[in-house]
């Protein structure tokens, strides 16, 4: 893995103290060795005369192998009455086909050792396949079945309707899934990327089996597919296995039509401070949330680096709430690029009591960011830690795979797979400074807690006089009011 | 990111549940490892692989939280975070320096029988790392404020895993009624008031009792020379004296169980759960790979036997699962399942016991027995793709079977047991007797039962 460049500045970094305190050789670490340099594989691809782009990437340290197919729609396209189509859609593909029922085919799959999914995402439906090398044949066989030929069965649609609505009542037992739900309205209002991917529980009631067989029949197709194959086996192997199963899978006549989850301009109205009263609550959940960036923004790697600075063990939130306050177990946020303008989230838990103490430390240190922005003894670690993570995702096939996936998707070429440690290094402090202060301006965040409202509440209310609170029974996920309409008297 | 953490435990109680299988074609990577132990009592096991220019270090202390003190329930683990604060020579935080800062990570979990600290970094720090994991056994040096903050953040884990998500108390409970004598029946994350009470002295007492070289195995996996690493570890380890004192063991055997024992606990949960657990045989028991081989018969995967029955056949349960949690003492068999809306406990109860007495009604099929054994086949090679995944399956070896060797022949034991081994242990651990069941309701539904 190539995780050098990082380990040669932090050389420098870590040999002062030892050069300082040299009389007593154990009481200091010793430095460390000249550094190894490894490389990524490169990914091998070829587009099918139907449309299919394959990617393969060897890796064969493991007799194992990692499938992904992936459509380029998801959770966005699910029409706003019916949240959760799309995750239901791919759900159902692996509950039957026109050769195999649902028994069968995890019969069969976990007979040769295998496992198989499919779910959704913003952006994406995936399959996912992983299985001993040894039986990757018949194993691809089954995975251009359940993607191809599913039978979308009434009887399974019911089955997987209660589980999905079982889903919905456990996600809505815990305060952090809650206050991911209202993260998602509060940013993106009724657009595209506001709703719960796995539905509510109005819409699940909505959806039908024949909603779910159009959007197969629009999205599910070769030309809106991308196939990734990791881990022991040749790009040659492949790229043949790939034409075997999938090679006679028809385009349709029909152009593919171009979505976008259409939120350049996310429809929430900033600055909404929003407390879902959950009295039974073991602990609130505290999120500050706002827009993001979209996966091909100028500012990517800007934004990413400015996020570790942030996030991980020794990033700022954690620094403070954490480490010197012990108020959380953990805090740290998330950058999330997708195709369209996706969320930045800073969040922890923490007592009931802390509740808006904590909000105002995740807001402080995201205005911190611009006003304080981190010299490069504190910039260079959290560079490093930013490649480290990168590098081991990509030492499991499956790991691999998922990160090729996620650039096929985004519309980014596979190059930047080898790209990535370089432009991470060449990111500068005033770069960092530059994206908090125009990409993350804490005026603009909002601030979500959902815990036992009475614990925090007033002290929240002496910064906040605009703070909505909504019992988490009159709590409505259907739209970007949050409250259901006969509780508010309307 | 979990981190320092108990959570940690339950996934490593799922992988290490599920290793074994058996397929002739696939070629199954061996692990050539070198074996030495230290005149100090030190165990040093290590696997040189250059794949990758990392390196995964580990250090296996045999301490866990059922060593935690009289009335202090959750030291163990609490102390495993407190390994992360000042030590001889290192002030606070200084193992995220080394670790985090150049790229890699560090991490820690506490099981009811050990504590492991693991660390994976550029292979280039690897005498660095050694140095810092001989410095934090050789002493720690903390002061009350750092203990005082470090045990608030154990708390507010204890809030996040236990009393925040819905279901945290049930597998809380499960665990305090399936013990009745032996410490396992505390918790390892502990009790608000037990954390309270502990102080700094305990800390110190606990690392002079417990953190010692021959108490101590270090596990090193990754870019290395051999040569050179058995170097660093005679010049950073080798120094550290062993003490003369005996290391106290828990001696408590937990009674074999009598008759049936029933509880009811309630919750903040919206939809009912049932929990049944068995004692079981211990890792180092002949007849533990037969209940890992039912374990995966009963639920690895959706073609699993309690996952048709109870989720796709009866539509009873949202979820269901079944746990081999292999101890040293002795081994937890755990079947949980949180039912269905409108769905009755009684009636996931009854079809969970109904499976287990098919399988000791008849010998599972011979292609059930395969399915079950390429599944833990695969589960076993992706356990060890990374080196920190090697290394966790060497260090569990050491210390629960006190044979690293058995992580390259653990696939054949598996292999070799039938269906008649499954039968005969599915009647020999799961008796009525030997079970206890939970039922974790809505306290909503406590309230309308009160109210009748």
């Amino acid at each position: 893995m190539n995780t050098m460049k990082r380990v040669s500045l932090l050389f420098v970094l870590l040999s002062l103290p030892v050069i300082a305190l040299a009389q007593t050789p154990q009481a200091t670490p010793p430095a460390p060795a000249a550094p190894r340099s490894g490389t990524f594989p490169k990914p091998v691809e070829e587009t099918l005369p139907n449309g299919l782009r394959v990617i393969v990437i060897q890796r064969s340290e493991s007799p194992l192998v990692a499938v992904q197919l992936l459509i380029k729609n998801g959770g966005e396209v699910d029409p706003p009455e019916l949240a959760g189509l799309a995750d239901m859609t791919a759900a159902l593909l692996t509950k039957g086909t026109q050769s195999r029922d649902a028994t069968l085919i995890a019969q069969e799959i976990e007979s040769l050792g295998g496992s198989l999914d499919s779910f959704a995402r913003w952006d994406s439906s995936f399959t996912n396949l992983n299985v001993m090398s040894s039986k990757i044949g018949p194993a691809m066989e089954i995975l251009a079945d359940v993607v191809r030929r599913p039978t979308f069965k009434s009887e399974e649609v019911e089955r997987l309707r209660q589980q999905y609505l079982d889903n919905v009542t456990l996600a809505l037992g815990d305060p952090g899934s809650i206050a991911r739900f209202v993260s998602a309205r509060v940013v993106f209002g009724d657009s595209p990327y506001g709703h719960p991917i796995a539905g509510t529980a109005d819409s699940l009631t909505r959806i039908t089996a024949a909603d779910i067989v159009k959007l197969h029949s629009r999205f599910y197709r070769p030309d809106n597919a991308v196939l990734v194959i990791g881990g022991d086996i040749s790009a040659k192997d492949g790229i043949e296995l790939a034409k075997r199963y999938f090679g006679d899978w028809q385009k349709p006549g029909a152009l593919i039509e171009t979505l976008s989850a259409g939120i350049e301009k996310p429809q929430g109205s900033p600055g909404r401070v929003v407390v879902v009263d959950k009295p039974d609550a073991g602990q609130a959940a505290v999120y500050l949330v706002r827009k993001g960036i979209n996966r091909k923004d100028a500012d990517f790697y800007r934004g990413i680096v400015a996020n570790s600075v942030l996030s991980g063990y020794s990033g700022r939130l954690n620094q403070e709430i954490r480490i010197k306050r012990g108020l959380s177990y953990g805090a740290g946020s998330s950058l999330d690029a997708r195709r369209d303008v996706g969320p930045f989230t800073a969040s922890a838990q923490t007592k009931n009591e802390s509740g808006a103490v904590v909000a105002d430390l995740l807001l402080g240190e995201i205005g911190r960011l611009s006003s304080a922005p981190p010299v490069d003894a504190e910039l260079t670690p959290r560079k490093a830690v930013l490649i480290g993570n990168f590098s081991r995702n990509l030492e499991t096939a499956s790991g691999f795979v998922m990160q090729a996936g996620l650039l096929a998707v985004q519309g980014v070429g596979l190059d930047e797979i080898n790209r990535y440690i370089n432009t991470v290094q060449a990111i500068t402090t005033s770069d960092v400074q530059k994206f908090a202060g125009t990409r993350l301006d804490a005026k603009t965040s909002n601030i979500i807690i959902v815990g036992n409202a009475k614990a925090f509440l007033p002290e929240l209310q002496k910064k906040y006089p605009n703070v909505e609170v909504i019992p988490v029974t009159e709590l409505d996920l259907n739209t970007a009011l949050l409250r259901k309409k006969q509780a508010t008297g309307e | 990111m979990v981190r320092k953490s108990m959570r940690f435990l339950a996934m490593i109680c799922v992988l290490v549940a599920s290793q074994f299988g058996g397929v002739a074609q696939t070629r199954m990577p061996q692990m050539k490892f070198s074996d030495r132990t230290l005149a100090n009592g030190m165990r040093v096991l290590s696997v040189a692989d250059s794949s990758s220019p990392t390196v995964a270090i580990q250090v296996w202390y045999h301490v866990g939280s059922k060593d935690d003190p009289d009335k202090r329930s959750g030291f163990a683990h609490l102390f495993e975070h407190i390994m992360f604060k000042s030590t001889k020579n290192m002030k606070s935080e200084m193992m995220d320096r080394l670790t985090e800062d150049v790229g890699g990570f560090n991490n820690a979990f506490t099981a009811d029988d050990m504590t492991v600290y693991f660390e994976v970094v550029p292979s280039n720090y690897l005498e660095t790392l050694l140095w810092a994991e001989a410095d934090r056994l050789s002493g720690l040096n903390v002061d009350d404020a750092n203990f005082k903050s470090e045990r608030d953040v154990v708390k507010e884990e204890y809030r996040q895993a236990v009393l925040a998500p819905p279901y945290g108390l049930f597998q809380y409970y499960l665990q305090q009624r399936s013990f009745t004598a032996h410490p396992y029946m505390r918790p390892g994350i502990g009790s608000i008031e037990d954390l309270d009470a502990a102080l700094l002295k305990d800390v110190q007492e606990f690392h002079t009792t417990y953190y010692r070289p021959d108490n101590a195995t270090l596990v090193v996996v990754g870019d290395f020379d051999q040569k050179q690493l058995d170097g660093w570890v005679d010049k950073y380890f080798a120094p550290i004296a062993k003490p003369n004192r005996p290391l106290p063991r828990v001696s408590v055997k937990e009674p074999g169980r009598k008759a049936e024992a029933r509880f009811t606990e309630y919750g903040r949960n919206d939809l009912p759960a049932v929990g049944v657990t068995y004692l079981a045989p211990r890792k180092a028991d002949p007849d533990a790979p037969a209940v890992y081989v039912a374990d995966a018969i009963l639920s690895a995967g959706e073609s699993s036997r309690l996952y048709n029955a109870l989720v796709y056949q009866q539509q009873l349960a949202a979820e269901v699962n079944s746990n081999f949690e292999t101890r040293e003492d002795v081994s937890l068999f755990v079947l949980t399942a949180v039912l269905s809306e409108g769905k009755k406990a009684e009636d996931a109860e009854k079809s969970l016991l109904e499976e287990i007495k098919k399988l000791q009604d008849a010998p599972v099929s011979a292609a059930e027995l395969e399915k079950a054994k390429n599944q833990m086949i695969t589960d076993q090679l992706r356990q060890r793709e990374t080196s920190n995944g090697k290394a966790l399956a060497l260090g569990e070896a050491a210390l629960l079977l006190g044979d690293p060797g058995s992580v390259n022949t653990d696939l054949p034991r598996l292999q070799a047991v039938t269906a008649a081994d499954v039968q005969r242990v599915m009647k020999k651990y799961f008796t009525d007797a030997n079970r206890v069941v939970l039922y974790y309701l809505p306290e909503a539904s406590k309230a309308k039962k009160e109210g009748n």
